[in-house]
């Protein structure tokens, strides 16, 4: 019997954790957004944009540029709650959204919407998205959720409803991130995959596609008939600069406004704060750096070696150092920001002493090389990561070095990430990697595709669990967390999940990702949202102050 | 050396003073030629026998004291991003670049050589044949090979040398490939053939010693080549794997603090320059000393 | 020279067909692909990989998809770009434009300033202006382009600031003026080590022929040495120079890469890495057979243009 459930409304008090050094914001809140549009604001990203449909699978710049193009039923704020956006409000039980068993969804939308070519939007747009997202011809990124949609009624231009075929919570965060897609646009083309829309992109978002010049910029513009407050901004470009070195050097010279992915390195952190006329701010991620072991490998196995390991780790040293104390160390696979974040979870000790005794009592003895060895194997593995990547790779010298004093060797075979994010990661070849995970989709927690141990690819399974972590009790609770809309219970379900995963170490987790990111004083507007994947979510409120 | 290596370029006729030794002094003339061969052996001494003499370890990672200005206390050439003594690594990427190089231009200027003198000189069929088999390898642009190739293979010293020189020995091929089909119909060259010398003999004795001044240029550049494409293919992610120092991964790591840590590029880059500024000038002495006019 | 041309096109469309073999084997069969940058990605599962490695048609045998691509490419269609579902043959014009301005840019100066300094370095030869070119052609040969890159933007952009940071022009602004500041910092580093390259085999080239006899008589006839230099040395002298002429064609795509990442120049360079980097498949596949195209037409020029110059050397 399922509890009353509840979307997941934040207390308004984590907002203060968000957005921790945001300098000049308060003062500069103050002012208003002007009349009509004005001005215009360069985005710069290093990696190249170029999906426009956006049910279409992409990366996170892609993501960026959508939020402005098109809208979704409801989008998802930095605290974790969701605001109405095509929709006029976001169902839940209370207000008959949903139905009680959680399966029947109806949905009404606002009135008086239109597309960037003046078409009107209806529901009949709505049920066109989720029916092409799971249409057996068109590429869609992801089906998770959306494949459980049935039985689609548009009710009227404003109302539309339909049945789930089982009870999926995580649904609500999966729509915050759908964006709906014109039907009068798509219905037509001959090629679902590849057609005209994709290069002319036509949404209901703040701003319009004016221009793309490949390998250059994408130039986007105010749509003065939003539905929506603003936008205030006459132009919004995302200007692709592949050398994070020359975009930080781009923004100094002011040639773009505002680095957004991926960001300015952590070692000129500090030089960019003293910048003048730039505002430089350090804001939660939602990417969980970690060493993550591949547990079907020989020792790697032995919940003792692991522990020796994580002892091993000096941690203070790793972020303080490599990472210039720019990140949070953590303990959890979630955020800290996150309303499912443990707290208690214990805290990582530095002590090669105690890895050491616990090696020597599981029979691991030094060679005369220092490397440790047990019944003729050696305590020597690979860890990898995406090569190229200047500061992980750093990070790696210094934990060989850690290692070193335990009597481990890791040797470092790093790839490209064509290569290393392809099979070899995705069915469990490595023995380790250095990644960034985020865990849970969005806002929500649900992370039974990494965990569950029938998600594990290599040994047959579908999900995306590459370190083959198998853990019965784990399982059991993923799927209760999957079927509960209780948030309260939730809550307590996702806190077991994480103290069992951290006692388990199935992944040895260093730190949680800040991105550091700079804008030209005088922006207003800038809200970065870790549940969202770019920080460029709600260009339609930016403006220049004055 | 490369003195004790210098063939004979004409026909061993016994004459007063032999050919080799006349080369020899015209070599040791060449006070350009002769600073970059001592240059090029200190830097193969310093690499090969310094990081004996030098107490710091090219290893050893010291977060404490990252990025001393060098001429400081402890560390003379100061210390990069992780606290590791530069000159120990400099010391060790020195073995690393100058073997990538070294061999990398052996390899290639032999294979190119060989096939173009073939091609060049018998033509018709042979030459087509091999020429198109040149020109198809060229199609590829070098990244491709790189990349492609390196993910095939995991990257060691050796293999990073390989597929340099395969990525090399094209040009040195077709540059002499022009020359000796040039060379072939001068007076020459048909004299020796209507005096009954040997195909490889017309080929080794009278026309590859008249082609070697662009041989020897070519090869020098590829040195060059090799040890900068070392460091381009690091970049790319299939370089030296670290923590193994070389000059090239060296210069790529230091680009993020070119203007908070300077030296760090400035040192690699001055071995770099100096290293291929050695070879450059030694190609261009032997060339001179090869030369018979 | 009529049926050599016929057999030359004959040979070079049987090396396209291989090395279109060839490429599309190599690129398939390396490891990784073009949905593994979605691995990571929040919200996409491995049965969403599985699908859509199937959609693209990717899980079919090796032979099938090259014939598949092979067909498409003699039918005129050089497929769409998995990353922005373009037509191929678009996105390399596009992008084609500006690698030929820069190259355009950095050859007129390398070709000038480099035949300049190696002739004259030739005719002076150990003399101090030979030695200092010299010198400095081996040190710019040496310095490692990505970083004289960034350096100059340091000095010039950030420090001095009179020249923009990158790219090819500013957002809004597409006047003459503004595309040729944008020009110039990365014409020079790009111009910069080929200047080196051209001295060094001018003067090379210029040596070989000053020492001919043919001049020695000229000299003996009592012209006049700038009658010498220009009529005979050289026109002679520059012989060679068309072969690395030839040569340089294929550097056209990928050579300019390291320029176009410092400065942020969208030319083919950058769309090869990026193609490469992304498994894009169709595009990496058009642009691989552009630039064999590329090779091959430069290989044939050049070697009848040699032929042309050279009256001794038969074209078989």
């Amino acid at each position: 019997m399922l509890a009353l459930p509840t979307p997941h409304i934040r207390r308004r008090a984590l907002l203060g954790a968000a957005g921790a050094t945001l300098i000049g914001a308060g003062a500069q809140a103050q002012t208003k957004p002007p009349a009509a549009p004005k001005g215009q604001v360069i985005v710069g990203v290093s990696q190249e944009p170029t999906r426009f449909h956006p049910l279409a699978p992409a990366i996170e710049v892609d993501q960026g540029v959508w939020w402005n193009l098109f809208s979704p039923l409801w989008n998802v704020q930095p605290d974790g709650g969701y605001q109405p956006v095509l929709a006029r409000e976001v169902p839940s039980v209370e207000n008959g959204g949903i139905s009680a068993d959680g399966l029947l969804w109806r949905i009404r939308l606002r009135d008086g919407i239109k597309w960037h070519d003046g078409t009107a939007f209806t529901a009949e747009d709505v049920k066109f998205t989720l029916q092409l997202i799971n249409n057996p011809d068109f590429r869609a990124a992801s089906r998770t959720g959306h494949n459980l949609v049935q039985d689609i009624k548009v009710v009227s231009a404003t109302e539309i409803t339909w049945r789930m075929s089982e009870v999926y919570a995580p649904y609500l965060s999966r729509l915050s991130w759908t964006f709906i897609v014109p039907k009068h646009a798509l219905e037509k083309a001959t090629d679902i995959n590849n057609a005209p829309f994709i290069n002319a992109p036509i949404g209901t978002g703040p701003f319009k596609w004016a221009e793309r010049v490949p390998g250059d910029h994408i130039t986007l513009v105010a749509n003065r008939d939003y539905f929506g407050d603003g936008p205030y901004l006459e132009r919004l470009v995302f200007k692709y600069i592949p050398d994070l070195t020359v975009m930080y050097t781009q923004l100094r010279t002011g040639e773009i406004d505002h680095t957004s992915i991926q960001g300015i390195t952590p070692d000129l952190f500090e030089q960019a704060k003293t910048l003048k006329d730039r505002v430089v701010t350090k804001t939660p991620a939602a990417w969980i750096e970690s060493i993550t072991p591949n547990l079907g490998w020989s020792f790697l196995a032995d919940k003792a070696v692991r522990e020796a390991l994580y002892l091993g780790i000096n941690k203070k040293a790793f972020v303080g150092a490599i990472y210039y104390g720019v990140p949070d160390p953590t303990e959890s696979i979630y955020p800290a920001q996150s309303a499912f974040y443990n707290p208690d979870l214990p805290k990582q000790d530095y002590s090669p002493a105690k890895a050491n005794a616990l090696l020597d009592a599981a029979g691991w003895v030094r060679g005369s090389d220092g490397v440790r060895a047990k019944g003729g194997v050696r305590l020597e593995f690979t860890n990898s990561t995406t090569a190229g990547n200047q500061v992980r790779e750093q990070g790696q010298q210094l934990l060989v070095q850690d290692w070193k004093a335990i009597g481990a060797a890791m040797k470092i075979n790093n790839m490209p990430g064509a290569v290393i994010w392809g099979d070899y990661w995705a069915m469990s070849k490595f023995q380790s990697v250095m990644v960034g995970v985020s865990f849970g989709i969005g806002a929500d927690p649900e992370v039974t595709d990494r965990l569950a141990s029938t998600a594990i690819p290599a040994k047959g399974g579908s999900g995306r669990n590459t370190s083959q972590y198998a853990n019965p009790a784990v399982d059991a609770l993923l799927k209760e967390g999957a079927t509960t809309f209780d948030f309260a219970k939730r809550k307590e379900i996702y806190r077991k999940i994480q103290s069992i995963v951290r006692d388990d170490l199935a992944i040895l987790p260093l730190f949680q990702s800040y991105s550091v990111e700079g804008l030209k004083k005088g922006l207003v507007g800038y809200a970065p949202n870790i549940n969202t994947l770019s920080n460029c979510w709600n260009c339609g409120s930016w403006y220049w102050a004055a | 050396m490369a003195t004790a290596s210098i063939p004979h370029a004409a026909t061993a006729t016994a004459t007063a003073t032999r050919p080799g030794n006349r080369a020899l002094r015209r070599f040791l003339r060449h006070r350009l030629a002769l600073f970059g061969l001592v240059t090029i052996l200190l830097l193969s001494l310093n690499s090969g026998l310094g990081p004996l003499l030098n107490p710091f370890d090219d290893l050893y990672i010291d977060v404490m004291h990252r990025f001393a200005a060098p001429f400081g206390d402890s560390h003379l050439l100061g210390t990069d991003a992780l606290g590791r003594d530069m000159l120990a690594r400099l010391m060790m990427a020195g073995r690393v670049s100058l073997t990538v190089g070294f061999v990398a231009m052996i390899i290639s200027t032999a294979i190119g050589t060989t096939i173009g003198a073939i091609a060049g000189y018998y033509g018709r069929f042979i030459g087509a044949a091999l020429m198109r088999t040149v020109d198809a390898m060229l199609c590829f642009p070098a990244i491709f090979l790189l990349l492609t190739l390196a993910t095939l293979v995991s990257p060691s010293l050796t293999t990073i040398t390989l597929i340099i020189s395969l990525t090399a020995w094209m040009e040195v091929a077709r540059v002499v490939e022009a020359q000796i089909r040039s060379l072939r119909e001068r007076d020459f060259a048909v004299a020796a053939e209507v005096m009954g010398a040997s195909d490889a003999r017309t080929i080794f004795r009278e026309l590859l010693p008249n082609a070697v001044a662009p041989i020897v240029v070519a090869a020098t550049l590829i040195v060059a080549r090799a040890i900068l494409l070392e460091s381009y293919v690091s970049f790319l992610g299939y370089g030296i794997q670290p923590p193994v120092a070389s000059w090239g991964n060296m210069l790529n790591n230091a680009q993020q603090y070119l203007t908070t840590a300077p030296w760090l590029a400035i040192f690699p880059g001055a071995m770099i320059t100096l290293a291929v500024t050695s070879f450059n000038f030694l190609g261009d002495g032997l060339r001179d000393a090869l030369d018979p006019r | 020279m009529a049926s050599y041309l016929v057999k030359r096109a004959i040979q070079s469309l049987i090396l396209l067909w291989l090395v279109s073999m060839i490429g599309f084997a190599i690129l398939h069969l390396a490891p990784g692909g073009p949905l593994a940058q979605f691995a990571l990605t929040p919200g996409m599962t491995d049965a969403d990989l599985k699908r859509m490695a199937q959609q693209m048609g990717l899980d079919r045998p090796l032979p099938i998809q090259y014939l598949e691509w092979a067909w498409r490419l003699l039918c005129g269609d050089w497929g769409n770009s998995y990353r922005d579902s373009k037509p191929v043959l678009s996105i390399i014009a596009g992008h084609l434009g500006a690698t030929f301005e820069l190259m355009f840019a950095s050859t007129t100066i390398a070709v000038l300033l480099g035949s300049w300094v190696g002739v004259l370095g030739a005719v002076r030869r150990y003399s101090l202006f030979d030695t200092l070119a010299t010198v400095g052609a081996m040190i710019a040969l040496s310095i490692p382009t990505f970083w004289f890159g960034l350096i100059f933007i340091y000095i010039f952009s950030v420090t001095l600031g009179w020249l923009p940071a990158g790219s090819r022009f500013t957002i809004g602004d597409g006047s003459l003026l503004d595309y040729a500041l944008h020009l110039i910092a990365p014409s020079i580093v790009l111009g910069f080590v080929t200047v080196a390259i051209w001295s060094r085999f001018m003067r090379a080239s210029m040596l070989d022929v000053i020492n001919q006899d043919y001049v020695r008589t000229a000299r003996a006839k009592g012209l006049p040495e700038r009658v010498i230099l220009v009529k005979h040395t050289i026109r002679n002298a520059i012989l060679p120079m068309i072969t690395i002429a030839g040569l340089q064609l294929p550097t056209l795509l990928s050579g300019a890469l390291v320029t176009e990442t410092v400065f942020t120049w969208p030319g083919m360079g950058r769309l090869f890495l990026d193609s490469i980097s992304y498994r894009d498949y169709p595009a990496v596949m058009g642009i691989l057979m552009c630039s064999a195209l590329l090779v091959l037409i430069g290989s044939l020029l050049a070697d009848v243009l040699y032929s042309v110059a050279d009256p001794r050397i038969r074209l078989d």
